[in-house]
């Protein structure tokens, strides 16, 4: 099967999901959509600039309690106008701190995205009057297109009409990141990730290119953040904490950060491996653990690189 | 380079002058107030001894570095410290002694972000590369021109150490640079590579319209055989600065930069 | 006083850490993990010892074996785990250590449960003292001297013995000390055990002061990575340093306005990668 056909087959699935699967793996479908996005914006700045974000979990923080504030201290309720206002946040933050951010590389560049991660937290829990401290805030129900539908059952509104917003933002999501990708864009940022002093022989700005892909990826951690807000009803402080940065990491890797889609798959694995173990036995970090492991040490390409027998080109790392 | 009339500036500036530069590293002195100037249509070879302070002297005519005095100078504007990214823009490429590419990016590729950057379109986010056909054409046309037509779609990492020069050189060449430095572009090179890689150089720079060319080199049978002139640099001075046929009548430089001092044979 | 305590403590896991990182030039997010591992282990062994009929004076002797013997696990998970990475990039390395965090912290709660594990009141019985006009435990004291005993125990390894004069050369340059003859395997091997043991060695002294808890593997990473983000990743004095700062401030922050706490840390931290990133004492440049 050729990639757009296994593309075509996965959009029919998701398509269909609602109608034909228990609503229990429906409901399950929706962070999976929400770390999707994510992991999108993660990607572009692991895989095609070369930098790993140790406090990406920051913007993840950032879009859930920009839904949650605006939905209980405003009288906004459209999700529209929450997953604007987490991408115009979420562009904000991530234009300072990637400007400080983005002239280090490697594990600087870790430990100051790390620290970031950390002070958000830090703010999140700590200032409670604010914040709610540790119990967090609530997520009241969003407007789906200006639709009411306040009157439907909860399960009914997240697995349906919630459930084909969330697929509509993820495939835009996915539209506008193909583009960017395959633009002189991400051909510049491809020759920073691989030679920054060749890139900027040839007249190609690093600290430039890096910035405005961790930007980016800002723009859409806080949209898939604030996507994660909703179907829980309440969002808490460990959205932002450093380990929930590192799941994600794992996420991409599971996936196969080579691959445009290895994220997605990722997400798609981790969510569904989560809720598969955690039925069995709560001990899913111990499993997790040594499958971030295996991986590592025996599958770097993680599955999309166990799958594809062709080694894909556009993006990796040495 | 050669064979092509020497056209002085209307202003009788050079293109590329370097005024009494001198770069210390801490108490060290790399470089010991050194001028030279490249004019259009000059192929300049900067040689000398390891040590002689060439790295420095093509680092501070590139903008990398900063000196401690004088002063460097491109088509009338100062550049020092300017930047490799700015400098590019205003028309000056280089290649590096220790060959750079992209590993993990296809010839064609590798070409193609070159002439994405000397076109400004860097920052078009939205726009499909793969339909810019301007991209693609120029890409083409330099890889024709270094005869790496039909290893386009190859990984860079993959290709014999020949080949990886030629792209790197050829990269900055597609930058359509009005002068371009290369530093010791068949170093590291087999002896029957050198010659095919000089001459590709020499046809590419007078279809690019190349103004100048400068090249640091150890080999001299290059280095005499195609520069216009030849500065040679001893313990960070400029020993002697003159055509190649005048330079081999000049017993002294030819034993300093040979090394045929001391006894060595 | 209680930030000195601290800080001696952070002091025993960063040290590991820099250990580590100055000679295998990998930052183990799991020291703070092995700290886990060491407290919970240590309360163990104290339990034990107690029921056995142990006196209550000497419980420091089955915590600080307890403490010292978990090093072993690092061992383990540098022959199991790390050495099939040290080729690669150090992301890669870096996820493994992420890695080891997650076995370890549902292997803790496997072996130990999620409540909280102390010793209770037993550090009590060597007393308290007073100084600067607050009554301080004696045990606490104890920690400090053994911590600083083991610094200089430290100096004086790297110092003035062949092992230590191996792990500076191989922190220096690693090509050239392998030239030169030097088994790397068991360097590396030897050198994160070393780390791995200050961490479990710390976890265990830290628990008379507090409990044994789920979260403080994952909690105490942040500190020590402050710790050496202010010291300068790979030196022992930056530890040292870099310790007393974490601690003392944060101590000092508790005291005056708690919401601050490890947010005057992390901006600190922030502050010096955005200005000085190779720390006080660091030779690793950004």
């Amino acid at each position: 099967m050729t990639g757009a056909r296994v593309l075509a087959v996965a959009a029919l699935a998701l398509l269909a999901a609602p109608p034909v699967l228990p609503t229990y793996y429906t409901l399950l479908l929706l962070p999976f959509m929400a770390y999707a996005v994510v992991l999108l914006g993660l990607n572009l700045l692991f895989a095609y600039a070369g930098l790993l974000s140790f406090g990406h979990a920051l913007f993840i923080g950032l879009g859930a309690y920009t839904g949650a504030f605006l939905t209980t201290h405003t009288p906004v309720r459209a999700l529209e106008v929450i997953l604007l206002a987490a991408a115009v946040a979420g562009a904000a933050v991530a234009a300072l701190v990637g400007a400080l951010c983005v002239r280090y590389v490697k594990i600087y560049f870790g430990m100051l995205t790390l620290a970031f991660g950390m002070v958000f937290y830090t703010f999140l829990l700590k200032f409670y009057r604010l914040t709610g401290g540790d119990e967090g805030m609530r997520v009241l129900r969003p407007t789906l297109l200006g639709m009411d539908i306040g009157a439907m059952p909860k399960t009914d509104y997240l697995a349906g009409p919630y459930y084909y917003y969330s697929l509509a933002v993820l495939a835009l999501a996915t539209v506008v990141m193909w583009r960017v990708v395959r633009s002189p864009f991400g051909l510049c940022l491809r020759t920073v990730r691989d030679n920054p002093a060749k890139a900027e022989a040839l007249g190609i700005g690093v600290t430039r290119n890096r910035w405005i892909a961790f930007v980016i990826s800002g723009v859409y951690a806080a949209v898939g953040g604030a996507l994660l807000g909703p179907p829980i009803g309440n969002v808490d402080p460990t959205l932002a904490y450093w380990t929930q940065s590192g799941n994600i990491v794992f996420m991409t890797l599971l996936g196969g950060f080579s691959h445009f889609f290895g994220p997605v798959v990722g997400a798609f694995a981790f969510i569904f491996l989560q809720d598969t173990v955690m039925s069995v036995v709560p001990y899913w970090r111990l499993i997790f653990g040594a499958i971030l492991a295996a991986i590592v040490i025996f599958a770097p390409g993680g599955l999309m690189g166990l799958a594809a027998r062709v080694r894909p080109i556009e993006a990796s790392r040495s | 380079m050669t064979g092509r009339a020497a056209v002085s500036e209307a202003s009788g500036e050079a293109l590329l002058e370097a005024r009494d530069l001198v770069k210390d590293y801490g108490d060290f002195r790399a470089l010991d107030g050194v001028s030279l100037s490249i004019d259009e249509g000059e192929f300049v070879s900067i040689i000398g001894p390891n040590g002689a302070g060439k790295s420095t002297l093509v680092n501070l005519l590139t903008g990398v570095l900063q000196p401690t005095a004088g002063a460097v100078r491109f088509k009338g504007r100062d550049i020092h410290g300017i930047g490799p990214v700015a400098l590019a823009r205003r028309g000056m490429a280089r290649s590096f002694q220790l060959v750079h590419v992209f590993p993990d990016l296809t010839v064609q590729e590798t070409l193609e972000a070159a002439v994405v950057s000397r076109l400004g379109r860097g920052a078009r986010l939205f726009a499909a590369l793969a339909a810019d056909r301007e991209v693609k054409d120029g890409a083409l046309e330099i890889a024709e021109l270094f005869r790496l037509g039909d290893k386009r779609q190859a990984l860079s990492r993959q290709l014999p150490q020949g080949d990886k020069k030629l792209l790197d050189v050829a990269s900055a060449f597609a930058l359509r640079p009005e002068i371009i430095l290369l530093d010791e572009p068949t170093s590291g090179v087999s002896t029957a590579d050198k010659a095919a890689i000089m001459e590709i150089l020499v046809g590419a720079s007078r279809r690019i319209g190349l103004r100048a060319i400068i090249q640091v080199e150890h080999d001299m049978d290059i280095v005499f055989g195609y520069s216009d002139r030849i500065v040679a640099l001893h313990q960070g001075k400029v020993l002697a600065d003159a055509t190649p046929s005048r330079l081999r009548a000049d017993q002294d430089v030819v034993d300093t930069v040979i090394g045929r001092r001391r006894g060595n044979p | 006083m209680g930030g000195v305590f601290h800080a001696a403590v952070l002091f025993l896991v960063s040290a590991g850490l820099q250990v580590v990182f100055g000679v295998q030039k990998i930052f183990n997010l799991a020291c703070g993990s092995f700290y886990a591992l060491g407290a919970y282990a240590g309360v163990s062994a104290v339990a034990w010892f107690i029921g056995a009929g142990g006196p209550p004076a000497l419980f420091v002797l089955p915590l600080s074996v307890a403490g010292l013997l978990c090093g072993l696990v690092g061992l383990a998970v540098e022959r199991g785990l790390l050495r099939f990475v040290y080729e690669r990039d150090e992301t890669f390395q870096l996820l493994l250590t992420f890695a080891v965090v997650l076995m370890m912290e549902d292997a803790i709660r496997l072996t130990w449960g999620t409540a909280p594990r102390s010793t209770a009141g037993l550090y009590l019985v060597y007393g308290q003292a007073r100084i600067l006009g607050a009554a301080v435990p004696v045990y606490n004291l104890i920690v400090i001297a053994a911590s600083l005993a083991i610094a200089l125990g430290i100096g004086w390894l790297l110092q003035r013995t062949a092992f230590g004069r191996i792990i500076r050369a191989s922190a220096d340059n690693r090509e050239m000390a392998e030239a030169l003859g030097v088994d790397m395997r068991r360097v590396y091997a030897r050198v994160f055990t070393l780390g791995t043991a200050l961490g479990t060695l710390g976890g265990a002294l830290v628990i008379p002061a507090t409990a044994a808890m789920s979260e403080m593997g994952i909690e105490l990473i942040v500190e020590a990575f402050a710790v050496v983000v202010i010291g300068g990743l790979g030196s022992m004095r930056g530890a040292f340093v870099g310790a007393l700062v974490v601690g003392v401030l944060r101590a000092a922050a508790i005291a005056v306005y708690p919401e601050l706490e490890m947010l005057l840390i992390y901006l600190i931290v922030i502050a010096v990668l955005l200005v000085r990133p190779r720390g006080l004492f660091g030779s690793a440049p950004a």
